[in-house]
């Protein structure tokens, strides 16, 4: 493991943070768990000239409620979320995916900000938010801005984070009374990023559905939201669930070492079904 | 562009404070640093849980951890578990009595996983803790007779 050295700069606050980052113009990292910077650095794949550790920065971690949402601070590691009573209370849908997220030592040091702003298109948690409908909180220390979940990806690993920006929180709508949801995931051992992972909110009542929300990571440059298949799903009985997601057309895997493109279609089509009638069954037990 | 910072750690109830490198991991700074040798370079992705040690008493993989950000910790590393006058704690006489390793290489690294987990306080099962370990791997193989030590020692049953 030869690391080419680095300078590590220490921010208190996000002002600093950002005022450092912009010093460096571009050849800084931000860390804060370093729980994917740093495996990337340890192999290689980026040496940056400095890294600035934005994990003691006060006041950015832990879980609140605030106006039917769940306030969610970007440092909050995975472990915390994980036993959160808030979370398992209100977004049952988001405990369960950061529940896959690595091993127990990911989870203690690994943030929330940290895996969003990383990007990686097949990880737990851009997949669950980008289902959920949240909403990213980001800041330059001057101006912060809004970005939809959905919005914030753009492709493998890049995000519309501006290199002076920060992640610094994430409002997660409460799942509606009488919503259901799903999570499910297949990957080659646990703990490893997903090969396909999909998940689910639905609205049933009598056995059909009335409205729903189905998203996919593993298959594209970035998390997707089944569209269509979602427009298709209203007013449908959960009986035809399978009929209607179909082949999953709105996705493009690609073969790789984990799986090919054909599997990953194949995982697509089962998962998206599997999470539907999950949360149809939660909905349904939940009235 | 090197940068030396000082660090001050409690490894294992002793203070050390050294001036090394920012960009030094957890665990170079253990073994190359501090010449505490016990935690093991791995895989470097925090994939394989060699370097597991146990910061402010929660396990990270030390190779993904900057020792610069863990300042003032309190670390715990294998050699850290035994009593002063050489005596094994609970769970290396089990993984001695059940012949828990093989080539030794994954033993420190598991025993600070099992560590924290035997430390939760709840009756641990074979699938549990087969669980709970899938982050650290042995690559003999060996796991049958360290899931038999863990349950020996949390409760678990034998098979």
């Amino acid at each position: 493991m030869f690391v080419k050295p680095f300078r590590y700069e220490r921010a208190s606050s996000v002002t600093e943070a950002c005022a450092l980052l912009r010093e460096y113009d571009g050849e800084a990292k931000v860390i804060a768990g370093g729980q994917s910077l740093l495996p990337m650095i340890n192999l290689g794949l980026v040496d940056p000239s400095a890294v600035v550790d934005i994990s003691r920065i006060a006041g950015l971690d832990g879980v609140a409620e605030r106006n039917g949402s769940l306030d969610v601070g970007a440092l909050t590691r995975h472990r915390a979320l994980e036993g959160d009573a808030l979370v398992a209370r209100h977004q049952p849908l988001l405990a369960e995916a950061v529940r896959s997220v690595g091993n127990t030592r990911v989870r203690n040091r690994g943030t929330l900000g940290g895996s969003l702003a990383h990007g990686d298109p097949a990880a737990e948690l851009p997949l669950a938010m980008t289902v959920l409908e949240a909403e990213y909180e980001v800041s330059n220390g001057n101006a912060t801005r809004t970005i939809a979940a959905g919005e914030f990806p753009l492709t493998y690993f890049t995000t519309q984070l501006a290199e002076d920006e920060l992640l610094t929180g994430v409002r997660v709508p409460k799942l509606p009374a009488g919503w259901g949801w799903g999570f499910h995931e297949v990957s080659r051992r646990p703990g490893d990023f997903a090969v396909v992972a999909a998940a689910a909110v639905v609205r049933c009542r009598g056995g059909a559905i009335e409205d729903a929300r189905v998203g996919l990571a593993g298959v594209s440059e970035r998390p997707v939201r089944l569209t269509s298949v979602e427009a298709a799903l209203a007013g449908v009985p959960v009986s035809q669930i399978e009929d209607v997601v179909g082949e999953v057309d709105a996705i493009e895997p690609i073969t790789d070492t984990m799986a090919s493109a054909g599997y990953r279609r194949r995982l697509a089509r089962v998962l998206a079904r599997r999470v539907l009638a999950d949360a149809c069954q939660r909905s349904e037990g939940a009235d | 562009m090197t940068q030396d910072i000082t660090v001050t750690l409690t490894v294992n109830g002793r203070t050390v404070t050294r001036a090394a490198g920012a960009h030094l991991s957890l665990l170079r700074w253990l073994r190359d640093v501090a010449d505490v040798t016990d935690p093991k370079y791995g895989c470097g992705e925090g994939v394989c849980g060699a370097c597991t040690v146990l910061v402010d008493g929660e396990p990270v993989s030390s190779c993904i951890v900057l020792a610069a950000q863990v300042d003032a910790a309190e670390v715990t590393t294998v050699a850290g578990l035994a009593g002063a006058d050489g005596v094994l704690d609970g769970l290396q006489q089990a993984f001695l009595e059940h012949g828990a390793a093989q080539c030794g290489f994954c033993t420190p690294g598991m025993l600070m996983a099992a560590t924290e987990l035997v430390s939760r306080g709840v009756r641990l099962d074979r699938d549990t803790i087969r669980g709970e370990l899938h982050g650290n791997l042995c690559r003999c193989t060996g796991y049958q007779a360290i899931v038999d030590a863990i349950a020996s020692v949390a409760g678990g049953e034998r098979g």
